[in-house]
């Protein structure tokens, strides 16, 4: 549920400051300009916070502090003052009636967001409606590691990827480093010295720009134990060495929630080409059954009624293919869209093994299929999984 | 019972000030700011906006003012050159000049309100953790050109004139003598 914020100041241009403070995150801002109106606006709202001004004119912040604990429905709110009264008696004062933090104005935007952070739970506004991030967007990946080595292994491995990889050698680095750019995913060594991994993903946790981005434990395979520890404090996920790296490159697509129907869909030539990996693991062929439909309809939308299935890099047969297959064929035809498909050599003998493959027809080259279309359809008889 | 201005010393109230100053500008607006120029005077004896003899108030100005009560009263007023005042609440609200013109004065002389209403509450913090505790007076903002702030006669008045970045700043601080 959305978080609301009150801000109760006489002046429009704080409650503005706070406004623009807050609106990357997924919260409301309510306004009241004195104490009167801020107590109605709060036993109205309810809000889950309320950043409060002392010198106002009707009612200033301290009355208005002091009614809103006595009011058995509103004193559990939290209170926060933003305020120029800082002299240390004024504080204390206000203090003992009961606030949740004291920040003095002139105030950083940060140092609210970070405050108000630990109150609430404070979400970043994804970019809503919009279309979600993709395996072209740039991203950054934070690796926590003691050894150069791997940090260069990740860095080769993912250089055909738009992300940047950023070594940081210790716990202090990592934390200059969130400080300044809070990383889109964030890779820690689990062996660092003195457990100061969990104490880095701890630190993540608490701070409110790095509180949801995806960390990931790295350690030896045989470390049972860390690896359980690390499940248990709550990282995203644990990656074994020796890094496998095409598994990493899947998992950080899969953590940072990217689209990456770009792997296995596309457009060329006026056909819609769905294509498949070299391997089919079920995570991928999962990933497939995800896009098929949308892709497709996408396609039949925009004007495109040819399609190739191409699955010429496809190492072997299986039965999770099989059936892949058989519904993007099926979906196809559901759509008046005319296929045809491209298979390599092994893969053509292996279908003769199976009574639902026996009667597919492939094209050897993409080039071949895609010259099919201007000639007889051609399309493979669609047998049942 | 007020103290009386003489036991506050010059020295705390320059440094007051230029600490309060420099803090809110350089947090709010992100400038740094250099004081240039003090005068300690009489109340009658200065006119603020011609420190060094060039009297800059036939310009249009904006001018933003808080009191504080209570150990030691005394008001300060922020002096802004109009164009000034309008950059500084661009900057401070993330609006551009042509939505802070369409938006009005009522915004300008918020922004300046509240700017000196940081600066105020800083200095007189600082007061207070001297031994001096007072409260801060609501903001209110005055506007125009070639006028002259002249205070009663039983007051102090402290001149201090700021530069940042090519523009000018001027607190005028106004001290009531204690009994």
């Amino acid at each position: 549920m959305r978080n609301k914020i009150l801000t109760v100041d006489d002046s429009k241009t704080v409650r503005i400051i706070v406004k623009k403070a807050f609106k990357t995150y997924d919260c409301e801002i309510l306004e009241a300009a004195n104490g009167v109106e801020g107590l109605a606006l709060a036993a109205k709202s309810m809000p889950d916070l309320i950043l409060l001004d002392v010198t106002m004119p009707v009612m200033d912040g301290v009355e208005m502090l002091t009614k809103l604990k006595a009011d058995p429905q509103l004193k559990g709110i939290p209170v926060m003052m933003l305020t120029a009264e800082g002299g240390r008696d004024h504080v204390l004062k206000i203090a003992k009636i009961g606030v949740r933090d004291y920040i003095v104005k002139p105030f950083e935007e940060d140092v609210l967001i970070e405050k108000a952070g630990r109150i609430i739970d404070l979400k970043p506004l994804t970019d809503g409606p919009a279309k979600a991030r993709s395996l072209t967007d740039p991203a950054t990946i934070l690796v926590v590691e003691d050894k150069p080595a791997i940090i260069q292994q990740i860095q080769e491995g993912l250089k055909h990827t738009p992300w940047k990889v950023i070594g940081a050698a210790t716990q202090g680095e990592a934390i200059d480093f969130c400080t300044k750019t809070p990383p889109d995913l964030a890779i820690v060594s689990l062996s660092l010295p003195e457990e100061s991994a969990f104490a880095l993903f701890r630190l993540m946790r608490t701070n409110v720009r790095t509180k949801y981005t995806p960390v990931f434990g790295l350690v030896v395979k045989t470390e049972t134990n860390t690896v359980q520890q690390a499940q248990t404090v709550g990282f995203t996920t644990v990656i074994t060495k020796p890094i496998d790296v095409s598994d990493l490159e899947s998992r950080i697509a899969k953590a940072m929630n990217l689209d990456t129907s770009l792997r296995y869909f596309g457009i060329e030539d006026g056909c819609f080409l769905v294509k498949m990996p070299e391997h089919c693991t079920p995570a991928v062929l999962a990933e497939i059954a995800t896009y098929l439909k949308p892709k497709l309809t996408e396609a039949v939308d925009s004007g495109l009624n040819k399609a190739i299935i191409n699955v010429q890099a496809l190492k072997s047969l299986h039965m999770g293919v099989i059936k892949q297959l058989v519904t993007a064929m099926q979906l196809c035809k559901d759509t008046g869209v005319n296929f045809t498909l491209v298979g390599n050599n092994q893969l053509m003998s292996e279908c003769k093994g199976f009574e639902e493959t026996r009667s597919w027809a492939f094209h050897e080259t993409l080039e071949e299929a895609k010259a099919s279309f201007t000639k007889a359809p051609a399309t493979p008889a669609l047998a049942t999984a | 019972m007020p103290a009386a201005t003489q036991e506050i010393s010059e020295t705390l109230i320059r440094d007051n000030i230029n600490r309060a100053v420099c803090d809110v500008f350089k947090t709010m607006l992100h400038r740094s700011v250099v004081l240039s120029n003090s005068q300690v005077t009489g109340p009658h004896e200065n006119n603020p906006l011609a420190p060094h003899g060039e009297d800059i108030s036939v310009r249009p100005q904006v001018v933003g003012t808080v009191g504080f009560l209570g150990e030691v009263n005394g008001l300060i007023y922020l002096y802004f050159e109009g164009a000034f005042a309008t950059h500084c609440t661009c900057h401070m609200l993330g609006m551009t000049e042509a939505e802070v013109d369409e938006a009005g004065d009522e915004v300008i002389n918020d922004a300046i309100g509240e700017i000196t209403n940081m600066t105020v509450g800083s200095f007189k913090n600082g007061l207070s953790d001297h031994g001096y505790p007072c409260r801060l007076t609501i903001p209110s903002i005055l506007r125009g050109r070639n006028f002259c702030i002249e205070p009663i006669s039983d007051s102090q008045r402290f001149v201090y004139t700021f530069e940042t970045e090519g523009q000018r700043l001027v607190a005028d601080i106004l001290l009531k003598c204690g009994e």
